[in-house]
Formats: C-alpha cells, structure tokens, sequence
C-alpha cells in the first residue's frame, strides 16, 4: 500500500526519516519545478536552484506544517516566496505590459504549435496574473488556496485569473477551437 | 455555458501543454543538502532523562520516610468493606477506560487531518 503525504509527514516529523523526505521530494519535485520554470520564464537553471531551496526549507520548517492545507498547496507557498525573494534580489520583479502582449501574438509566424504559443502567451502575462493563472488553472489549486499561496485577497486572485484568462484566449484566438 | 466551456478547454490545454518533468537526479541532489538527522540527539536526551528520573524517585523516596505512605494507604484500603472496594476497582476501571477511548479518538483525528 502507498504511504500518503501525511504519513510521509509524520515519519520526517516523528523519525527525522529523510528518506520519506526524499518520496515527497519524488511525488512534488515535477508540479513544483514546472511551477517554478513558469514564473522564471523558462529559465531552466534558475528554476531547478529555486526548487531545491523550496524544498530545503520545506524540510527546515516541516514542523510549521499543520496539515491545514494540501502539502503541495503549502509547498507551492514556499516556492513563490523563493522566487519572490531571489526576483527582489536581482531586481527583476515586474511584469510584462499588456502592449508588449498584443504586438508579440502572432502564432501562426511566430510558432510552430499550440503548446508552444501557450507557453510563450504565459510567459508575457504580468506575474501577478501568471502566478494565478499557473497556481488555479494549470496547478489546480482552487482560487482559495491561491489566495494562501500568493498571500492576496480572494478578488484580486479572481480578478488576475480573469484577465489572465482574457489575455490568453485572445493570443489563442487564431488557432480557434479543437 | 459557452464561455464555461472555453474555460476548461483553456484549463485543459495549460495542464496539457506542462509535461512531467522527470526526477533526473533532482531528488538525490536534495536529499545530499539536507542537514545531518536529528536521530544523533537521541541518546543525550536518554542521558539527561534517565539520571533525572532516578535521582527524583530516590528523592522522593527519601522524602516520604522510605515509602510509608504506601503502607498506611495499603492498610486504610485493606480496612474498607469489600462492597467499597468492587466499587472502587469499578469506578477506576470505568475511568481508565474513558481516558483510553479520549486518547483513541483524538489520535484518529489527528490522523485523518
């Protein structure tokens, strides 16, 4: 039978076992590192170095865990203040305009595929709608959780994941419907 | 409804357009910065625990001129009708019982969240 991430927890908690560390570090490292090369503009480099920090103090701080939230919602949390952090570090904590959006949306030229063109619309929204956008739409947080993980009132999470939204459908405008 | 539906196709295509990322090592490299286990301390909180509890137990032994008390409470009790006693033995039992099933569903609890 597979241990589940509460029993994980409570082997790294009760035993300090590292190796159950090691099986969350297993279950998580994709959605987290995926998360993180999203927000760093596919900066493969700079994602994976965030990701390790991420799960360094997740295991540094385990004990603050309470359980009151999924472990990847509380993992995600410590990920975007990571990436927060080293942003303010190097100055580079802003966001595309939407101008920059809309003369950069040419799929069909640009891009040979779908998937690529997502990624690239993504990656030109402003963070605070990415974030959203990434945490609730591809993560599948609900707006609630995201509200935890970007610490921001329920309606801007709700605002941002609309305009997100809107932002995105246009640049997919052309391909239409599938 | 529509718009509903453009929405989880929007969804959809993001989930869709992130692959897995394979572990490739990321894990093993994690795992080798983490700090030393805990466990090392185990044994001098043994060390500190042990001698504690031994040095209050003979302290209170002292204390209570050599456990006397126990046989004046062991007297008292042998003194009591045997109708009091049932009774006593009952009322501990039920008590014991209680403080186990608290403990039973508290740790469920727990547990479950």
């Amino acid at each position: 039978m597979e241990l589940t991430d509460a029993d994980l927890i409570a082997r790294v908690l009760v035993d300090d076992d590292q190796h159950a560390f090691g099986e969350l570090v297993r279950r998580h490292q994709s959605s987290v590192r995926g998360l993180l090369r999203q927000l760093t503009r596919t900066d493969l480099a700079l994602a994976d170095d965030l990701s390790q920090e991420t799960f360094l103090r997740a295991y540094k701080n385990i004990r603050s865990f309470r359980g009151e939230a999924r472990f990847s919602t509380w993992l995600y949390r410590i990920a975007y203040n990571c990436f927060r952090e080293d942003a303010r570090r190097r100055k580079e904590f802003v966001g595309i305009d939407e101008d920059k959006l809309q003369t950069e949306q040419d799929p069909q030229v640009a891009n040979p595929g779908l998937r690529h063109d997502l990624m690239h619309a993504l990656s030109l929204l402003p963070l605070r709608e990415r974030s959203a956008v990434l945490l609730c739409c591809q993560n599948g947080l609900s707006h609630d959780e995201a509200a935890r993980v970007l610490d921001i009132p329920l309606g801007t999470v709700k605002t941002n994941i609309l305009r997100g939204r809107e932002k995105l459908k246009r640049t997919l405008a052309a391909w239409g419907p599938n | 409804m529509n718009e509903m539906s453009e929405e989880d196709q929007l969804d959809r295509q993001l989930r869709e357009a992130v692959p897995y990322i394979d572990d490739d090592g990321f894990t093993a490299r994690v795992l080798q910065q983490l700090p030393a286990p805990r466990r090392a301390r185990r044994p001098l909180r043994g060390a500190i625990l042990l001698p504690s509890a031994i040095i209050a137990s003979f302290l209170a032994y002292i204390l209570s001129d050599g456990g006397r008390f126990l046989v004046v409470a062991i007297a008292r009790l042998a003194t009591l009708p045997t109708l009091w006693l049932l009774a006593l033995a009952f009322g501990s039992g039920i008590l014991v019982m209680a403080g186990g099933l608290v403990a039973a569903v508290s740790k469920t609890g727990e547990l479950r969240s």
